[in-house]
């Protein structure tokens, strides 16, 4: 049976053919291009030709003329869900800004158009101006307005970096951190810790190196605070008056506080389990990367607008999660993933807290009751909390500080600037090692027996999967075992019976565009939707989840 | 006359006749008649020097100065420093500047084709709006940016124009113009691409393995 | 978004190359026992010098100046995007005309070597309403090729990118034969069990084309103005030859954003 309407996307070969037979079979048919034109003028793939019959697409004039095909060139997807048995779809169709029924195809703009850019449609062979054709065969015209530049798409925040580092080549530092702070409450803390995929993305990579993007953010921050001044962050003067309640003063939380006093809340509570803000930024970022003293400014920034910590206080515990949601309008949950995933080897559970302690917890520690370390210290995995760890370990005193890691330096996931700093230090990397056993007497652990490996094929990661080599085991000693594997979310505050639905990870599941859970009123965001991630993620999440609870509370 | 009325392309101009040093002097920012024909001036110096050196001149040899017109003392002064520094370069091309005579003459030519072009008198003409309101999406842009947006169009119309000279002079193949120029030849491949989509030039004949290309005369 | 396919243009600054600003720290030796911060930020001098180092990518400046010349007004920089919501029963999703390849190892030149160009280049090359009119040129020095190379950049597995990527490179090869005068044109590649069953002996028969059953290995340049150097392993030998054009058979992935949406609906991509 014909299914009476149809989305294809693509418009490519496979597209117009697969758009030709759904109309031939009676269907409705929407073709989605992003491009500005049809491509499937196109040299078979599938059978020698004959040197005249190259780039003759018959079902192409087909499909341009067939009333049951409605063709959407130059637009976007921006999202799609299905339900019973439908597919929904949100689509954008970006104005090509000519008017291609006034156009008489002159020529003038593109005599005169200041801007080159490769021409798409032929692959970069040539040059085409910002206005031009794109498909030489139907000379539509549109005019080449990029939304963001690289480095913006590729911010998690989006954050307008062209301007805030123009800003600052113009000597103008104030107002970048202006520009900085429209999105962004946390540019000292952000400008120290973030991953910068901005800079992944730079294009003056292509011709030397990418610009230092996220060390110019902490430079203005920097400038600010050595100058001495106190800035005030303005809200308006209408207000809402409904209640809004923060689980979490991570970057989440915060940045969901910050955007909705922005927006005229007054009404700010977040509540926080830890004595300190920040989350992970705090307890899991150690000293030597980002002062406290900085970050507890930052936050003191946003709390001067209104905004309420009640810190100490553990929802499910101290508050229940039902009187939450009962004294407030809406509910952001930015609780973060602050629990420390198991080796699952023997040994573990027998000596937890006795020479072995989660990454987590070792630095949370480390972070709020500082101690000093003695003998050897293993860190177990990759990452850059395990990274991190390392460092703050041989801070602390540790006589020797190794990372285990059961790949190579070449698949590890942590920052490759933060790989060199901690060799740099002394810290003795040991790949493709795995433990097996933790090892242990009179109830602490003494060591652990670990097993070496080699890489086999690629899974689904594309990095190569570590195999034991068998008979390899060897044992090494150790008065402080910390696995650093991975992270968690711990959702012990939600009651027994709540009907929040959840991902396999024990992670929320939410709507992209606000944030909002299964539950009407209740948001969530951050590593507590995505599992352990960057911090920049996290206040997306934040300022996301702001406009949807501003958009939930204003059509209440 | 004010001197935001200085043409920059007869700056150029004037270099390419043989002048050693050219010293614009204008009114103190904010004693302008015309409100901002000073402010104007200097960006057009401004940007007339970074073309200037792009193509090979000691940028020196361009100042853009400021003195009222009571202050005699100051104008002298200015005059005798400025005097001064284009003695100490020298004549023009004359090993004072990256490119020497008679190629420095050349290149003042293109230097003056870009400054009467189109393209980037207009955008001189958006500076204002850019940096204040903002251009047609409402971006306000930096000087940086600004700057960015001029520098593209001074690297890419020096390189059209000295094109469009030789194929004025008949008819060119891309390898042939690259070698003349010393454009890299790549380039020079792009750019005759463009020129062609634009209908500002065609091909004239294929020789032996070599297509050659001609420029079509345009209206007005 | 608004898509650009992967492939930047950026304009030849004056200022490029420059290095990139490196961030003080404190000695190794001052860390031990402390939890100082190590960063010790830029100075100013060194942040504005960084800062001036942004190439403010942007496309259309929005300068107006199509809109000024524009006899029959027909600019329109308020013409708004259009948003539709859309029901439907079905949804096909296809490859689209991204024409994404898998990343090209450098060996063969890509992107070194502005005469070494992929298969999706040379179509647009000898299409008649491309940047050429059809004729095939070297982008290097708008040179027409006496030789030319096509080889197979990714000759491991998938036998239908195998067999289907040398269709298109013989069919382009018969393009390009057809309206080039004295070329010749040799394609290397592994050529698999398929191919050579069901079109070696056509392919064989086109005049100009030899076949060659190997596997290429790298595409060199000795020196400036030399042809290109193709070095290939062809019936257990190593051989080098020179070209005036490289043209790589490249393998096609999807975009991101497909695999995304294949996902998200449980859907194949067509």
């Amino acid at each position: 049976m014909a299914d009476n309407r149809v989305l294809i996307v693509g418009g490519g070969p496979e597209g117009v053919k697969a758009a030709r037979q759904k109309s031939e079979e009676g269907a409705q048919v929407t073709l989605v291009e992003k491009f500005p034109s049809l491509g499937a003028e196109r040299i078979p793939r599938d059978r020698l030709i004959r040197s005249d019959e190259g780039f003759i697409n018959p079902d192409l004039d087909k499909v341009r003329n067939d009333s049951n095909i409605h063709i959407l060139p130059y637009s976007d997807i921006q999202k799609v869900h299905s339900g019973e048995g439908a597919y929904f779809a949100r689509i954008i169709q970006h104005g090509l800004r000519v008017d291609n029924t006034k156009c008489n195809d002159c020529k003038a703009c593109i005599k005169v158009c200041p801007v080159n850019m490769l021409d798409d449609f032929n692959e970069g062979l040539g040059f085409r101006t910002a206005v031009d054709f794109y498909n030489p065969v139907t000379a539509e015209y549109n005019i080449y307005k990029e939304d963001m530049p690289v480095c913006q798409r590729s911010c998690p925040l989006n954050l307008d970096i062209r301007s805030y580092v123009g800003l600052i080549a113009d000597g103008r530092y104030l107002d970048s951190l202006k520009t900085i702070r429209d999105r962004l409450p946390l540019p000292g803390s952000i400008g120290r810790v973030c991953p910068h995929p901005c800079e992944t993305a730079c294009n003056r990579q292509y011709l030397d190196e990418p610009i230092s993007i996220c060390f110019l953010k902490r430079f203005v921050a920097d400038v600010e605070l050595n100058e001495g001044i106190e800035p005030v962050y303005e809200t308006p003067e209408k207000t809402h008056p409904e209640k809004v309640a923060i689980v979490g003063a991570g970057p989440a939380g915060l940045t969901c506080a910050y955007h909705l006093a922005r927006m005229g809340y007054k009404e700010i509570q977040i509540f926080e389990a830890l004595p300190v803000p920040g989350g992970y930024l705090w307890v899991g970022i150690p000293e030597y990367r980002l002062p406290k003293k900085l970050l507890q400014r930052e936050v003191d920034l946003i709390c001067n607008m209104g905004v309420e910590i009640q810190y100490e206080t553990r929802i499910g515990e101290d508050i229940s999660f039902e009187d939450l949601r009962k004294d407030h309008d809406a509910v952001f949950i930015g609780a973060g993933c602050h629990k420390g995933l198991k080796l699952r080897v023997p040994g573990e559970e027998e000596y937890e807290g006795q020479g072995i302690i989660d990454c987590v917890t070792f630095l949370r520690e480390q972070a709020l009751n500082p101690t000093e370390g003695k003998g050897k210290l293993i860190v177990i995995g990759g990452g850059n909390a395990a990274i991190d760890s390392a460092r703050v370990g041989w801070r602390m005193g540790f006589d020797e500080v190794y990372i285990l890691y059961r790949r190579t330096k070449k698949e590890m996931p942590a920052n490759p600037w933060e790989i060199d700093a901690a060799e740099h230090e002394g810290v003795i990397l040991q790949y493709l090692a795995a433990p097996v056993e933790i090892l242990g007497k009179d109830g602490r652990a003494t060591g652990m027996k670990c097993i070496k490996m080699e890489l086999g094929e690629p899974d689904a990661s594309g990095r190569r999967r570590p195999v034991p080599i068998e008979g390899s085991e060897y044992v090494i000693d150790a008065e402080t075992i910390v696995p650093a594997i991975s992270q968690g979310t711990n959702l012990e505050f939600l009651p027994q019976d709540h009907e929040f639905s959840l991902s396999r990870w024990n992670t929320f599941e939410i709507d992209e565009d606000t944030c909002q859970t299964n539950i009407p009123g209740v948001f969530a965001g951050g590593d507590v939707v995505t599992g352990p991630d960057i911090a920049i993620r996290a206040v997306a999440a934040g300022r996301n989840a702001a406009m949807g609870i501003d958009e939930y509370l204003r059509s209440k | 006359m004010c001197t935001g009325r200085v043409d920059p392309a007869m700056v150029a101009g004037a270099f390419k006749k043989g002048l050693d040093g050219l010293m614009v002097v204008g009114c103190y920012f904010g004693d302008c008649h015309y409100i901002t024909g000073n402010v104007q001036a200097k960006a057009k110096m401004d940007i007339t020097r970074r073309l200037l050196k792009h193509v090979g001149l000691n940028q020196d040899r361009l100042a853009f100065r400021q003195c009222s017109s009571g202050e005699a003392a100051v104008f002298v002064n200015l005059v005798s420093e400025f005097d001064q520094r284009i003695r100490e370069i020298g004549p023009i091309g004359g090993g004072g500047d990256p490119v020497e005579a008679p190629d420095i003459f050349r290149k003042m030519e293109t230097a003056e084709a870009v400054l009467a072009g189109e393209k980037i008198r207009w955008v001189i003409g958006k500076r204002t709006p850019f940096l204040e309101s903002g251009n047609m999406y409402g971006e306000v842009f930096t000087q940086h940016e600004f700057n960015r947006a001029i520098d593209m169009i001074i690297v890419e119309e020096t390189e059209v124009q000295e094109i469009l000279r030789e194929l004025r002079e008949g008819a060119r193949s891309v390898k042939g113009l690259a070698q003349a120029l010393t454009i890299p030849s790549e380039r020079v491949f792009k750019y005759i691409t463009a020129l062609k989509r634009k209908g500002m030039i065609k091909l004239d004949k294929v020789s032996d393995r070599t297509p050659y290309f001609q420029i079509i005369p345009q209206e007005g | 978004m608004i898509y650009e396919k992967e492939k930047r243009y950026i304009v030849p600054f004056d200022d490029v190359p420059s290095p990139r600003a490196e961030m003080p720290e404190i000695s190794v030796d001052e860390r031990r026992g402390n939890f100082d911060e190590v960063e010790t930020g830029f100075p100013e001098s060194v942040a504005v010098t960084e800062a001036k180092r942004c190439l403010s990518c942007r496309r259309c400046l929005g300068c107006a100046l199509c809109w000024a010349e524009c006899g029959v007004e027909a600019i329109d920089f308020d013409m708004p995007d259009e948003v539709l919501e859309l029901e439907f029963d079905d949804v096909i999703i296809t490859r689209g005309q991204d024409n994404a390849f898998s990343a090209i190892d450098p060996a063969w030149g890509y992107g070194t070597y502005a005469d070494v160009i992929t298969d999706l280049q040379f179509e647009r090359m000898l299409s008649p309403t491309g940047p050429t009119d059809g004729r095939v040129v070297s982008p290097l020095d708008g040179e027409i090729p006496a030789r030319l190379a096509v080889i197979q950049t990714e000759p491991e597995g998938d036998e239908n990118h195998l067999l289907s990527s040398v269709v298109l490179g013989v069919n382009e090869s018969i393009l390009a034969l057809d309206r080039t005068e004295g070329l010749k044109i040799t394609l290397i590649s592994p050529l698999s069990p398929d191919f050579k069953e069901r079109f070696l002996a056509d392919a064989e028969k086109i005049a100009g084309l030899s076949m060659v059953e190997g596997k290429a290995g790298s595409v060199q340049r000795s020196g400036e103005g030399d042809p290109l150097t193709v070095t290939y392993s062809h019936e257990g030998a190593d051989h080098t030859e020179t070209f005036d054009l490289v043209v790589l058979l490249t393998k096609p992935v999807l975009s991101s954003e497909t695999q995304a949406l294949s996902k998200k609906l449980d859907k194949p991509v067509q």
